[in-house]
């Protein structure tokens, strides 16, 4: 009898406000591709930023250079862990859309009894997923390189959720906007890692010239990173409730933008 | 018909709109079959030029973003590299670093996306030499090396004002380096079986050890025992004549650099040639 075939009538599955299967199941859906590839998602992330740490212990090498009134390597680190965090959630939702779209398989959203709010949530929750692991797989693989435990665990777990949340919303609208992987890697090349890379990861802003700097505090992504330095070190370049602030507007922002772009249908429904 | 017997070891005759204008012939085709060498080389250049902003604009982006980090995380405190400001010392490393790294990914990538097409057949098939094979991908990849590294030389001239020591080692060293990546990325290319193995080669192979050759800093500053070990790697002496090139000064011997070059691209061509000749991996 227990043969798979049915033993009732199928029926109807109803759901309240929320469809809570659903929104489970393309979560898992999500995270389990980010994770079927974790030599590409977890592994290479800490390797290359094993690499920045080493090149730049090489080169500094006990010139007692300071930056942020620490040592550099105490400076660098949390910024390594915070790029690995975007990079991870900006790969996350516009790889998997595009992936389907070149499947052919993306216009079954439309068609999945999922809301745009829905399909939000399960991007982003994806999204913020993978970053967390990835960043917690690269703050182990920097112990030994000047890591340390961090000061301010909550201003660590905020900052690195709110940083995974703004660029896996941005993923999200990114992905509903690339027909093509092309258009993918020129976003991540030419407008995502130059926002990332001159967002103070490597260098604190009073390095760079005077002119440029105010352009450098107008980057949401400088306020991420110098949370998350700022929950593991104890020591920020701008104020930390600043930092909330900004990241709050961005999240909101970029949300609704995106709840809007699934709501029509943008790329996906004609 | 006499007139036509007479052509048949010469092209076709053809007529304006390229129509054939009495029968097939058949080509001949000497020791090299040019025409079929240079036909693969254009579809290899072609290939990577169509997506230019991805192959020859965005390393461009990524060296230039490269050395904003490193000179003003580190040059505000006057560092130096031997008697260079670290600035020049840094420039030739990293347009070397985007060398190799585009001539890896020009070859394994062409033999990767052939074979998960499908079409690798087409290239296996038609009347090309296992050495003409590997002379045709490997000067693509070449090509898209030099390419490369001329665009991100310029960016490094305007931003970084390079000098010229010895123009002969520099262009030995990126024509010799992009030489080396090719046949590395066809080696890799014909092994994989998916693209996670050339991520994998990538991203465990390449860039670990485009970063760790001495891009970033002379191997004097390595601890004793890893200086030995620096010096097993290729990648060191690609990167370290072409410096030489640039700034007069090298941490190894310039005809050192010259024969380690010389000697890798032969085992490599004879390698590729090998698996080509075989067929590994391609024909069963």
């Amino acid at each position: 009898m227990d043969s798979g075939i049915w033993r009732k009538r199928p029926r109807v599955r109803h759901f309240g406000a929320i469809n809570g299967r659903g929104l489970a199941t393309f979560y898992r859906r999500e995270v389990h591709r980010g994770f079927k590839i974790w030599g590409i998602t977890l592994a290479a992330p800490a390797i290359r930023a094993l690499l920045f740490a080493g090149v730049f212990t090489l080169v500094v090498g006990g010139s007692g250079k300071i930056a942020l009134g620490m040592p550099f390597m105490e400076f660098l680190v949390p910024g390594l862990i915070a790029v690995a965090i975007l990079e991870r959630a900006f790969e996350s939702a516009a790889f998997s859309m595009v992936y389907d779209k070149t499947e052919g398989i993306f216009g079954d959203l439309a068609t999945a009894p999922l809301t745009p709010g829905e399909l939000v949530v399960a991007y982003a929750g994806a999204s913020v997923t993978g970053a967390l692991i990835a960043g917690t797989v690269v703050w182990v693989a920097l112990l030994p390189l000047g890591g340390q435990v961090p000061v301010a665990p909550l201003a660590v777990v905020y900052f690195a959720v709110s940083g995974a949340l703004i660029i896996g919303l941005f993923s999200q609208i990114v992905g509903l906007w690339a027909p093509k992987w092309d258009y993918l890697a020129g976003v991540q090349t030419f407008i995502f890692l130059p926002f990332v890379f001159l967002s103070g990861v490597f260098f604190s802003l009073d390095q760079l010239p005077a002119a440029l700097q105010p352009w450098a505090r107008a980057n949401p992504i400088f306020y991420i990173v110098d949370g998350v330095r700022f929950g593991i070190t104890g020591h920020a370049d701008a104020n930390p409730l600043t930092g909330v602030i900004v990241t709050l507007v961005c999240i909101a922002v970029l949300s609704a933008l995106s709840y809007r772009l699934f709501a029509i249908g943008y790329r996906f429904k004609s | 018909m006499a007139d036509l017997m007479r052509k048949d070891t010469q092209t076709p005759a053809i007529d304006k709109t390229g129509m054939l204008l009495g029968p097939p012939v058949v080509r001949s085709i000497g020791v090299v079959n040019w025409r079929g060498l240079w036909t693969l080389y254009v579809r290899e250049v072609t290939r990577f030029y169509k997506v230019g902003t991805q192959t020859l604009a965005a390393p461009v982006v990524t060296t230039l973003l490269f050395f904003i980090i490193f000179s003003v995380a580190l040059e505000g405190d006057g560092r130096t590299v031997g008697d260079v400001p670290f600035t020049v010392f840094l420039a030739p490393g990293l347009i070397m670093m985007a060398i190799l790294q585009s001539s890896f990914a020009n070859t394994s990538s062409t033999i990767m996306v052939s074979k998960v097409q499908g079409n690798i057949v087409d290239v296996l098939m038609p009347p090309l030499s296992s050495a003409e094979l590997t002379l045709a991908f490997a000067a693509g990849g070449v090509t898209r090396g030099v390419l490369v590294g001329l665009a991100a030389g310029t960016a490094m001239w305007v931003f970084a004002g390079l000098q010229l020591h010895d123009p002969l080692a520099i262009v030995f060293h990126a024509v010799a380096a992009s030489v080396m990546l090719s046949l590395l990325g066809l080696i890799g290319g014909i092994w994989a079986e998916k693209f996670d193995h050339i991520a994998a080669m990538t991203n465990f192979v390449v860039v670990p050890l485009s970063f760790l050759s001495g891009t970033f800093y002379s191997i004097g500053r390595l601890p004793e025992g890893w200086q030995d070990v620096a010096r097993f790697n290729p990648f060191f002496y690609a990167i370290d004549g072409f410096r030489y090139g640039f700034i007069g000064r090298a941490d190894s011997q310039l005809w050192v650099s010259v024969t380690v070059m010389i000697v890798i691209n032969a085992a490599l061509f004879a390698l590729v040639y090998r698996l080509f000749a075989t067929g590994y991996k391609l024909k069963s």
